[in-house]
């Protein structure tokens, strides 16, 4: 019985009973909730939030946190409309842009491991402050003049099926992240600096140099999310993404990731990703509007909880039951 | 191991979308389901006009359905546009945003056979068929010009207090305003001393207003060009003793002013947001039935609104606007 449980991942486990139900209740209830149409553009709908948690649940493993993930956003399609407006070609403007983005990023690692300073402070701090950048440069106008081969990809399919183009950036690093985290020395580094900050520093890891090269990755993949939500909205405004990061942080949390750090894997966060867009798409299938949508969510993570610690204490009281059998016996 | 789940899962996503897409561009021969899409779920502006849409639903049937997303924001109306498209409207109605940002999701809905208009905030012109507007944008800087002259005897110091220095549609008004009086002798005494802004928040518009009294003694009005700083300017001044002093006139919902109006203090410029929705929801179903396509001259009628014709690019005015005084103030529901 606790080899069983041991192997299974419970938090996983529920995530996955959860998101069979709501697809089943979805499927069963709400028409069209299963056409084509439908789950395309839900998937799409998602496109962004996707690539923004992969850093982030890094990031959250070693316990350190980016907060200026959706200002990295919106200042890189900023960014990207005043290039394109100034007459750069797309294949210069799009490197630039994610190079930008590493480079914010590089100044949230610095901030953190150099001088020190916590990171939910820091990039409390830049998350103003980038976006405060975006407003500077293009005031609260908007940018909506793009070449088509951008907003094609905005809104075209791959060709042939109806799996939209913005998802794919999504498609492809996500298993880059995962074999990363679970199956590179790079990935063991992370859990171990979660796990235990002077542990690790004192077996020899660069703590420092792995915290400051997430921030870069944080902000490189904020900067090609920024990409594609300019594709996908064909506009390039200061306030774009406003307030996203703290769903992608539900998301992560969700997931499983440990708010602690050391813990939590991409898989359940993959599942909690899915599992909140169904619930995000029936719901606006049946005509709840936006602040009523956050309200379920919110109650949905703080009963997942509830629920994952309730298990894991009912599979630490199996476990020391068990041993006791054992002992007496 | 975990990445082959994530693998497995991308592909079992990827799959299930795998399949052909169906067109319909059909014409309705009934009623059909409007979808109304306002900017903001909070807003009581599109509460009003939806009523007013489900009143037109009962007289000529067929259904309303409103959603409305939590910000204002395109990003979050396009999660609305296409829950809209799955639910298999025939009509989405939507105030827009960003009238550039959701053009690419509504011509994907037109792509699957559902029909688009626009109402309140237009939107591209090439991913709807009709915007229903509210009025004339000039004929609105007329009105709240020729109001302002009215509360003040046409003679004396007035100031503008706007919503944000970037707003178009404010500034196309104020640039209208200074342009009809520097031509038109009736407003030669009339002189416009400053143009300040309540960045749409009730707080800097009680301040702006108070501070543009206190920096000209002489000033006899201001016109607020802007829904929440008018209501928000008005409270400030009659906290501060001064309403009356100083007239009032813009643009806000006339329930709002109603106290004011009514002392004489303040004027509004309004219109019938009840009639706004009822007209979309009529336009909408026209637009159904291929009645409608948007093409300049295209007439229909309007159940107790009457008859109406498209204008160019696509444009159905609801009719002029409404100087609200004291004698008419009881005509506005909000």
């Amino acid at each position: 019985m606790t080899r069983l449980l041991s192997r299974v991942d419970g938090w996983d486990l529920l995530l996955v009973v959860l998101l069979t139900a709501t697809v089943t209740l979805g499927a069963l209830l709400t028409p069209n909730f299963l056409s084509a149409f439908n789950l395309s553009q839900a998937a799409s709908g998602a496109a962004e939030k996707g690539l923004l948690v992969l850093p982030m649940v890094l990031l959250i493993i070693a316990r350190e946190i980016d907060l200026s993930v959706a200002s990295v956003l919106a200042l890189a399609s900023v960014i990207l409309g005043v290039l394109v407006q100034g007459g750069v070609p797309l294949p210069f403007a799009i490197p630039i842009v994610i190079v930008a983005g590493g480079a914010l990023g590089a100044l949230n690692g610095a901030l953190v491991t150099a001088i020190g300073l916590p990171s939910l402070v820091v990039t409390l701090g830049t998350m103003a402050l980038f976006r405060g950048l975006g407003y500077i440069l293009l005031g609260a106008a908007s940018i909506n003049a793009f070449p088509d081969a951008l907003t094609n990809f905005g809104v075209d399919d791959v060709p042939g099926t109806r799996i939209p183009l913005v998802i794919v950036p999504f498609l492809v690093l996500a298993p880059v992240f995962a074999i990363a985290l679970q199956l590179t020395p790079v990935g063991k580094r992370i859990y171990a600096i979660g796990g235990n900050p002077s542990a690790a520093l004192y077996s020899g890891i660069a703590v420092a140099r792995v915290k400051f090269s997430l921030f870069v990755v944080s902000g490189m993949v904020s900067a090609i999310a920024g990409v594609v939500y300019t594709a996908r909205l064909s506009n390039a405004r200061a306030n774009n993404a406003l307030g996203m990061e703290l769903d992608v942080i539900t998301i992560a949390l969700l997931g499983g990731v440990s708010v602690w750090g050391g813990k939590g894997k991409l898989t359940g966060v993959m599942l909690a990703l899915l599992l909140i867009a169904t619930i995000r798409n029936l719901l606006g299938l049946n005509q709840v509007g936006g602040d009523a949508q956050g309200t379920v969510i919110g109650l949905l993570l703080i009963v997942s909880l509830l629920i994952g610690n309730a298990a894991e204490f009912l599979a630490f009281a199996l476990k020391s039951s068990e041993a006791k059998a054992k002992m007496g016996g | 191991m975990s990445s082959f789940r994530v693998i497995l899962l991308s592909t079992a996503l990827g799959m299930s979308i795998l399949s052909v897409p169906a067109f319909a561009d059909d014409c309705a021969s009934g009623p059909v389901t409007v979808g109304f899409l306002p900017k903001l779920d909070t807003d009581p502006y599109f509460k009003v006009a939806t009523g007013g849409a489900e009143d037109a639903a009962k007289e000529i049937g067929g259904k309303v359905v409103e959603v409305a997303p939590s910000q204002a924001t395109a990003e979050a109306q396009i999660e609305f546009i296409n829950n809209l498209v799955s639910q298999k409207v025939g009509v989405i109605a939507i105030a827009g945003n960003d009238a550039n940002a959701v053009a690419p999701a509504l011509k994907r809905a037109a792509k699957e056979g559902v029909k688009v208009i626009s109402f309140d905030s237009d939107v591209a012109a090439d991913a709807r068929s009709v915007f229903v507007n509210q009025a004339k944008g000039d004929s609105l800087a007329e009105m709240m010009l020729q109001s302002m002259h009215d509360l003040i005897g046409g003679e004396g110091e007035f100031a503008i207090l706007s919503s944000t220095p970037t707003a178009t549609n404010q500034n196309a008004w104020i640039d209208f305003m200074k342009n009809v009086m520097a031509k038109d002798s009736k407003y030669s005494k009339m002189k416009l001393v400053q143009i300040a802004y309540g960045e749409e928040s009730e707080q800097v518009n009680q301040q702006q207003a108070l501070a543009l009294v206190q920096a000209f003694p002489n000033l006899k009005g201001i016109i607020i060009p802007a829904g929440i700083g008018l209501p928000a300017a008005a409270r400030a001044l009659d906290q501060a003793g001064l309403i009356g002093k100083v007239k009032l006139t813009g643009l806000a919902p006339a329930t709002l002013m109603k106290k004011y109006i009514v002392a004489g203090q303040a004027q509004d410029i309004w219109w019938n947001v009840t009639d706004l929705g009822y007209l979309t929801y009529f336009a909408a179903q026209e637009v159904a039935g291929c009645k409608v396509s948007g093409k300049e001259g295209d007439a229909f009628k309007a159940g107790r609104l009457g008859d109406y014709k498209v204008g160019a690019k696509g444009e159905i005015v609801l009719g002029p606007a409404k100087i609200v005084t004291p004698q008419n103030v009881e005509e506005f529901k909000f």
